[in-house]
């Protein structure tokens, strides 16, 4: 039995999502991921996962990159963050990405890579930690 | 968020896809902040339209949302790309390839087709449509120097949208009532000063810009105690929307509304740090490029230039003259100031400008009056000085 922590925030941008997380400190979406790809410049993928992010940084061109992930089917399931900035905010509505913000920083610090996130549409997101304990 | 009929309807697809989908953005982005409201706007500037910029994602998605019928609800002007069109290689600086022409080109088909005026400038605020604007008035505008120029000096109302938001509310017709769209939020509670023996240029004041947004951390847009030109004030707020994030700086005597009656704090730029900063970022003594024209220079920016180079005659072996400039501007310039130019061999280009533009080579060095210029010219590698217009023509003539 894996244990599970359900989290509280804002639901920004509408619809539930499941993935395995990818946790960043901070994520720009233009410089850190390939929109073709949706691979992270550390070589993580970010497609069919649930990007968990404690803030915002970088260029309004984010907000393209992340309507190319989806054109090119490699969009991330969801998005996770404490902060949210109007770049974030306009990309996940373009690209149609479930957004949930607005999560204590602290909490999100708790979930690690490969972590089963869960959003449930009304800005509750369940975390399973995963097995390995990565 | 309350929204009236006629944006539920929006909302609702009535007026078409994009249109709902913009006003979606631009909801989400209101509801994020905490706006309580829209605001609906007179005008927007589309910044983020050169393919360097923004690359295949940039272009897919705006000729996607041309595609699906997007069209803007109010005038709307564009920043500059990345080539002049009547010479795309005409500057051989830049590295145009046919490639990177196509890109450009499908950019910037996207942008008529929804009906964006392709002003191609970073100072829509000198456009004629910019010009009837009345204080007071809310726009949304995607370019940084635009927007503390539209906000101060033309007391136009605007955040920093950034390129897709100022984009969707364009669309939408309507951005979210918040930040410098709500009076309050314009009022500066601190002041600065120069300090004793200050001499006001346009480079020291790009510095100053610099050192205030480094400063400013209080509520409200800061309020500079000085007597600016037009020419300074645009090269101030260039400088404060390049250094830092500020979009507004009150300039009593420039700003149409009321300065406040007091303010909290009254803080002195002292002038040894201005020339402190100034000395570092000096220029050497020998560079490649004379660059006028960041923010897009005006008509009487040039015409100045001009009279400072006619004292002379154009020095064999020196610096190449580049000038970056709207067409609409261009038009304004004498016969004269064209012929000091031409005789100087120096470029006039539209469309473009050295820092939107991908470049052929980082080994450059530039000298420019422009505080802006600096900020991203010297991020993309390049070597670049600061010095007041006056020393930029110093190195252009010979004998003097």
């Amino acid at each position: 039995m894996s244990e599970a922590l359900t989290l509280r925030g804002r639901q920004l941008v509408s619809g539930r999502a499941v993935g395995e997380a990818v946790f960043l400190d901070a994520i720009s979406f233009y410089g850190d991921v390939d929109p073709t790809t949706g691979r992270l410049r550390d070589g993580r993928e970010v497609k069919d996962k649930v990007i968990v992010a404690l803030r915002p940084r970088g260029s309004t061109v984010g907000s393209y990159i992340m309507y190319a992930l989806r054109v090119n089917g490699a969009a991330p399931a969801g998005i996770v963050m404490s902060r949210v900035d109007p770049i974030i905010v306009a990309g996940a509505v373009l690209a149609e990405v479930p957004l949930v913000a607005f999560i204590d920083e602290n909490q999100l610090r708790g979930v690690r890579d490969g972590d089963l996130v869960e959003l449930l549409g009304d800005g509750t997101i369940i975390v399973r930690k995963s097995a390995r304990g990565s | 968020m309350h929204l009236s009929k006629e944006e539920e309807r929006i909302l609702a697809g009535e007026e078409g896809w994009a249109r709902a989908r913009a006003l979606e953005v631009v909801v989400k982005v209101g509801e994020a902040l905490g706006a309580e409201r829209l605001q609906p706007i007179a005008h927007a500037h589309v910044s983020g339209v050169s393919y360097y910029n923004i690359g295949e994602p940039g272009r897919r998605f705006l000729e996607d949302l041309a595609a699906s019928g997007a069209k803007v609800s109010v005038p709307t002007t564009a920043n500059p790309i990345g080539f002049d069109l009547d010479s795309p290689q005409g500057l051989d600086v830049l590295d145009i390839s046919p490639e990177y022409v196509r890109g450009q080109m499908a950019i910037l088909n996207a942008l008529k087709s929804m009906g964006i005026q392709t002003t191609l400038s970073c100072t829509p605020y000198y456009m004629p449509d910019v010009k009837r604007l009345r204080p007071g008035n809310s726009v949304a505008w995607g370019e940084s120097n635009a927007v503390v120029y539209a906000n101060s000096i033309l007391g136009l109302r605007t955040n920093r949208e950034g390129g897709p938001l100022a984009l969707m509310a364009a669309i939408a017709g309507r951005t979210y009532y918040y930040g410098l769209h709500v009076p309050e939020n314009r009022v500066p509670r601190v002041a600065y000063r120069p300090g004793q023996g200050m001499k006001l240029d346009e480079a020291r004041i790009g510095v100053m810009g610099e050192l205030i947004s480094s400063m400013h951390r209080a509520e409200g847009p800061p309020m500079l105690e000085a007597r600016l030109s037009e020419a300074q004030a645009k090269e101030l707020g260039a400088a404060m929307g390049a250094a830092g994030d500020i979009a507004m700086v009150f300039l009593p005597g420039i700003t149409p509304e009321r300065p406040p009656k007091k303010v909290r704090e009254v803080i002195e730029v002292e002038a040894s740090d201005v020339e402190r900063r100034l000395e570092e970022l000096a220029p050497p003594a020998h560079v490649d490029i004379v660059y006028l024209g960041c923010p897009h220079a005006s008509a009487e920016e040039v015409e100045e230039l001009a009279r400072l180079l006619r004292r002379g005659s154009p020095r064999p072996g020196g610096p190449r003259l580049i000038i970056t400039m709207s067409r609409e501007e261009e038009e304004r310039l004498s016969a004269e100031a064209l012929e000091v130019i031409r005789t100087f061999k120096g470029l006039v280009v539209r469309d473009t400008c050295l820092v939107v533009a991908p470049l052929r080579r980082q080994a450059l060095s530039v000298a420019t009056n422009s505080y802006k210029a600096y900020f991203y010219l010297s991020r993309r590698g390049l070597k670049v000085g600061l010095e007041p217009a006056e020393r930029l023509a110093e190195r252009l003539v010979s004998g003097v």
